[in-house]
């Protein structure tokens, strides 16, 4: 038995980089040890069996050795299930890559973060409504870290009112808005919803989009994400 | 003990070259200069010579010591079939596959967000000028397979669309003379997730 080795582990590639001659820098994100960083040696040979499946969106299972930092990729196995993503769902899919890169700790077991991570990518591969599955993961990522501020009562302890308007800050209870204008805040029906993971309504999702970016921003530390201003540059195109 | 100054300008210099840490950079300077100083000196030249006379052809972005390339300036070739690839060394495999007698663009690049490399680092507002000179029909998305890859055909495709350009991709799938027992997974799975109707 070779030390720290771990075998059958489901798994996403977030994002791998050229490493030496023939070899790649993976950074994976596993069910049961977090995300983590191998080396898969000799995956950049023209022969490799790697070459189709170090890919990023698909669903493997691998296996590693190693102590410290950098680990060695021992296998990786096809799962299968999800067509590679392409176009505007491909974008999306780096979106959600990004944001479990630079939020999620290194070597930190997380299991609901995969499972949130697997759900969404499943469906950029399936449905259409890309803005459904962005929020829902985005909730999921904050609420995975420990990071999404509590909707099941307000700041006074009070039931969230599905009529009333909201205050809310990134790492606090909401705050119920005794007057003011109709549209100030987020809708209380916007983080009833949002608790539930229901964006079917797209009033909900327009709400929800600021208040989580919110959210992220704030745990972002100001960096932008890459993502998000490829996306800018995308609708920016000369017409 | 320090080294003179110029052996130090040259290790910080080879330190520019990808996957060249100090160390390496070293072990390269003192073999330069003590063991290979023709090498040495050819390598100097030659780098000179490439940084003056090297530029971008003006019409398909690749490398070229003339304002237009040889193979924009081949007449014989289809002037209304446009391949857009990643970098040179594709250009130069698909011309050793005989399979495309129009012309190229090369983006010099791929746009890979978790890199940081954006739409403006690579050459898509030449491209843009290129594919609309009004001689262009078709416009052949050949960038790579991988998820950058794909990425990149997405800007292109949102780039040139709705503007009376066919635009085509390279097809993805079973490679020539393959057999569905020896392939891998992910591009059997492909191939069967983007059949063709017969």
């Amino acid at each position: 038995m070779q030390p720290g080795k771990v075998d059958h582990q489901p798994a996403y590639v977030l994002h791998s980089q050229p490493w030496r001659e023939t070899s790649l820098l993976v950074e994976v994100l596993t069910r049961d040890h977090g995300r983590l960083t191998l080396v898969a040696r000799s995956a950049r040979r023209p022969q490799s069996a790697l070459r189709g499946l170090l890919l990023p969106f698909a669903p493997l299972t691998i296996a590693w050795f190693g102590k410290g930092e950098l680990r060695t990729l021992h296998a990786a196995d096809w799962q299968g299930g999800v067509p590679q993503l392409s176009g505007m769902a491909l974008i999306c899919g780096f979106y959600l890559n990004e944001l479990a890169m630079r939020l999620s700790a290194r070597d930190d077991a997380n299991p609901a973060l995969f499972a949130a991570h697997d759900a969404a990518v499943r469906a950029l591969a399936r449905e259409p409504a890309y803005g459904a599955v962005l929020r829902r993961y985005e909730w999921a990522l904050l609420t995975a870290l420990g990071f999404a501020p509590p909707l099941d009562a307000d700041d006074a302890q009070r039931p969230i009112d599905p009529a009333a308007r909201y205050h809310v800050v990134p790492d606090a209870s909401p705050h119920r808005l005794e007057s003011g204008p109709a549209d100030a805040g987020v809708g209380g029906a916007t983080l009833i919803a949002m608790a539930a993971g229901d964006y079917a309504d797209p009033a909900v999702r327009h709400e929800a989009r600021g208040f989580l970016r919110a959210c992220l921003d704030h745990h972002l530390g100001g960096r932008p994400l890459a993502t998000r201003e490829l996306l800018q540059a995308i609708s920016a195109l000369p017409e | 003990m320090k080294n003179p100054p110029s052996l130090d300008s040259l290790i910080a210099a080879l330190k520019v070259l990808p996957g060249v840490g100090p160390k390496s950079a070293q072990r390269m300077a003192f073999h330069l200069l003590q063991r290979d100083k023709a090498g040495a000196e050819r390598l100097a030249r030659a780098l000179d010579k490439a940084l003056s006379n090297l530029t971008h052809c003006e019409r398909c972005n690749t490398f070229s010591e003339t304002p237009v390339c040889n193979l924009c300036a081949d007449a014989s070739r289809r002037q209304d079939l446009l391949c857009v690839v990643e970098m040179p060394a594709d250009l130069l495999m698909l011309e050793q596959a005989h399979c495309h007698d129009g012309l190229y663009f090369v983006l010099m690049g791929r746009i890979s967000p978790l890199d940081g490399v954006g739409p403006r680092d690579v050459a898509l507002e030449k491209l843009f000028h290129r594919a609309l000179d009004g001689v262009v029909e078709e416009v052949i998305v050949a960038t790579n397979f991988t998820a950058e890859g794909e990425a990149t055909a997405h800007v292109v495709t949102e780039l040139l669309k709705n503007r009376g350009l066919k635009l085509t991709r390279i097809a993805r799938g079973m490679p020539v003379g393959g057999e569905l027992e020896y392939v891998d997974p992910g591009t059997l799975a492909q191939a069967m997730f983007e059949r063709r109707k017969l």
